[in-house]
């Protein structure tokens, strides 16, 4: 017997008349949409406490400042940007500056390795209902790669590169054709985003149960190199966050709103 | 004359909603409703995951484009590999707009509350410090009071934080196996291992007089045992990773004897389950006496690569690194390889742990 998803059946009510019909087309899965938003939270706690893990030791670092024995680049990072604000943070605190804004803190390992935890485990939650929300629904044969896609990718940057400019000359700038929900850019964001997810869960088991899963360790080729990966697999997810948030303010209301409700009123037009 | 003949597209129509109702999970009140409030389920109406497709129709699935007169099939590729990588189904329904509003409406609240809710929570978990970082200690002190008012309480926070260090060590010990090897390196994978204890290291003082208390045992006495008395167990070698709970780690050479050869000629009691290992001559910062002490389940304590440590490349411990005798336990955070090791007493209960009062988790498991 085929699975459910692989049927696809479209209800019409026969007691409606025309007049009292809107035309809309479902969206996303309701568990995609909770996976969706519980990510932000989650993420959210990861980072931060993931943040305040790192200060700990640092992986990235440099030979010692001479003046202020630190190694570490994002404390520097921090300093540099403490120095020029009107503030006032003593001069010994300045490298503290980056994880007292951006994690739980400096000296709060303890605590950031509780919450990293929790967190960890949501997050592996959010992931198990964001796959069943994907299967279930059909929404992943929209992250499938396609044959087309190189072709695509290439028009859809064209277009992303000369819709500023083409505005300001007053000239037309058609949105490139796409057949289905995402446009080939879009198919490999939202791809990569399950597969950094997954990335960033195998190394972090890695570095959390060395003993236990040397195997996954060695994955990684060693215990410091699941640590960068981890760390590489949180700024895909923050780097992928700007983007994603301009792109859906520029394309309007019903992109935002669809993940919200489910469906939206854009049938067969391109969207973000 | 029922209602069913008098509507013959009646018992269809019920039948797909019925079949739909219960993979509704977010609409638990449509699912018991009746159904007429059924209906207004149909906004939400994802036909393509809730279409729980019976034998004849699958049979059907990769020709027919009409089912009946109320549903309508897409076509769909032949093969299942095919029908698996077809693109998405985009297929427009037709809704009353009434229907769609309350549906919406009811979305909308949902992720309103949600989003308060979740705000909460996170606050509520963050540690008091960060809070005061990140807005003023006023400003979190408020927030604090009124989550408070509604019985979210710092007390609770570290209960549940707790509870969370408690079922994450409950993985790591399902994780655990006697049999199951940590990596073994070769002697030149040595890296510098680095003293990382902040407080400050003894003088050798307490080396002419060391000794070894044993406690808990079969016999129901306390043995003390010289440095002589463990130099009749054999000495193995070892070169394991040590990682420290900071996310450092080092590859050391150890050589020792095994904790498992130590626990078969001085037995514990049958009830044991727990070595409690202390280290009395530890000193803290202040060069004052902070005895140090770690909790090791039996379990780990017989794997065959837990040695009390006795020499370190080949030399002899130094001070700095826990001489004359030290636990070394790969399979455990860095922090349970105690340091000059002055007593060990076995326990049917969970003995205290030094790092486990300071807020990091008990049994640490690697």
């Amino acid at each position: 017997m085929l699975h459910p998803s692989l049927m696809s059946v479209t209800p019409v009510d026969t007691s409606l008349s025309d007049r009292t019909v809107v035309t809309i087309v479902r969206k996303h899965h309701r568990l995609v949409r909770l996976a969706h938003w519980l990510n932000l939270p989650i993420l959210f706690m990861l980072v931060v406490s993931g943040l305040g893990i790192y200060w700990a030791s640092p992986v990235f670092l440099h030979p010692a400042d001479r003046v202020t024995a630190s190694r570490d680049y994002l404390a520097d990072a921090g300093a540099a940007v403490a120095r020029h604000l009107p503030s006032d943070v003593p001069r010994d605190q300045l490298r503290f500056w980056f994880y007292r804004h951006f994690s739980v803190g400096v000296y709060a390992l303890a605590p950031a390795l509780r919450l990293h935890w929790l967190f960890a485990y949501l997050f592996m939650g959010c992931g198990l209902l964001y796959l069943a929300g994907l299967v279930n629904g059909g929404g992943y044969r929209s992250l499938i790669p396609r044959r087309s896609d190189p072709r695509e990718a290439l028009a859809m940057m064209r277009y992303y590169f000369g819709l500023v400019p083409m505005r300001l000359v007053g000239r037309p700038w058609l949105h490139p054709r796409v057949h289905g929900k995402y446009n080939a850019l879009q198919r490999g964001a939202y791809l990569s985003m399950p597969l950094f997810g997954l990335l960033a869960m195998a190394s972090g088991w890695a570095m959390h149960k060395p003993a236990q899963l040397g195997w996954l360790e060695r994955l990684f080729g060693s215990y410091d190199g699941a640590r960068i990966v981890h760390f590489i697999a949180m700024w895909v997810f923050i780097a992928f966050l700007v983007p994603h948030i301009v792109l859906v303010i520029g394309d309007g209301w019903d992109t935002m709103r669809s993940m919200i409700v489910g469906w939206s009123k854009r049938i067969g037009e391109p969207h973000e | 004359m029922s209602d069913e003949e008098k509507t013959p597209e009646a018992p269809l129509a019920a039948e797909a909603k019925t079949d739909q109702v219960p993979s509704s999970p977010d609409s638990p009140v449509i699912a018991s409703a009746t159904t007429e409030s059924e209906r207004e389920s149909l906004p939400d109406l994802p036909a393509t995951e809730s279409f729980s497709g019976s034998e004849p129709e699958s049979e059907e699935a990769d020709g027919a484009a009409i089912l009946d007169e109320t549903m309508s099939v897409r076509r769909l590729p032949r093969g299942l590999i095919a029908q698996i990588l077809a693109p998405e189904d985009e297929t427009p329904v037709w809704i009353d707009p009434k229907r769609l509003g309350r549906q919406s409406r009811r979305d909308f609240l949902l992720f309103g509350a949600a989003t308060a809710v979740s705000a909460a929570g996170v606050w509520w978990l963050l540690p008091d410090g960060t809070k005061q970082q990140w807005l003023s200690p006023a400003a979190a002190s408020r927030i604090d009071s009124i989550e408070a008012r509604f019985g979210v309480t710092g007390q609770r926070r570290e209960r549940f934080l707790g509870r969370v260090l408690t079922f994450d060590d409950d993985v790591a010990e399902a994780l655990y196996s006697r049999n199951r090897r940590v990596r073994a390196y070769r002697p030149s994978d040595v890296t510098p291992l680095r003293n990382n204890y902040n407080g400050r290291t003894p003088t050798g003082g307490y080396l002419v007089s060391w000794k070894l208390t044993l406690s808990g045992l079969a016999t129901g006495k306390e043995t003390t045992l010289t440095a002589g008395d463990l130099s009749r167990f054999p000495v193995r070698d070892q070169v394991t990773r040590l990682c420290c709970v900071e996310g450092w780690s080092a590859v050391a050479f150890w050589s020792g004897i095994r904790f498992a050869e130590l626990l078969r000629a001085y037995p514990p009691a049958p009830a044991a389950r727990w070595a409690a290992i202390e280290s009395a001559v530890n000193l803290d910062g202040a060069g004052q006496p902070d005895p140090y002490y770690v909790s090791i389940d039996l379990d780990t304590a017989l794997h065959p690569q837990t040695l009390l440590a006795t020499k370190q490349d080949n030399r002899p411990l130094s001070l700095a690194h826990g001489a004359p005798l030290r636990l070394v336990v790969p399979m455990k955070l860095g922090l349970k390889n105690i340091k000059a090791v002055t007593s060990i007493r076995y326990t049917a209960d969970e003995p205290p742990d030094y790092w486990n009062e300071r807020g990091y988790s008990k049994y640490d498991g690697l």
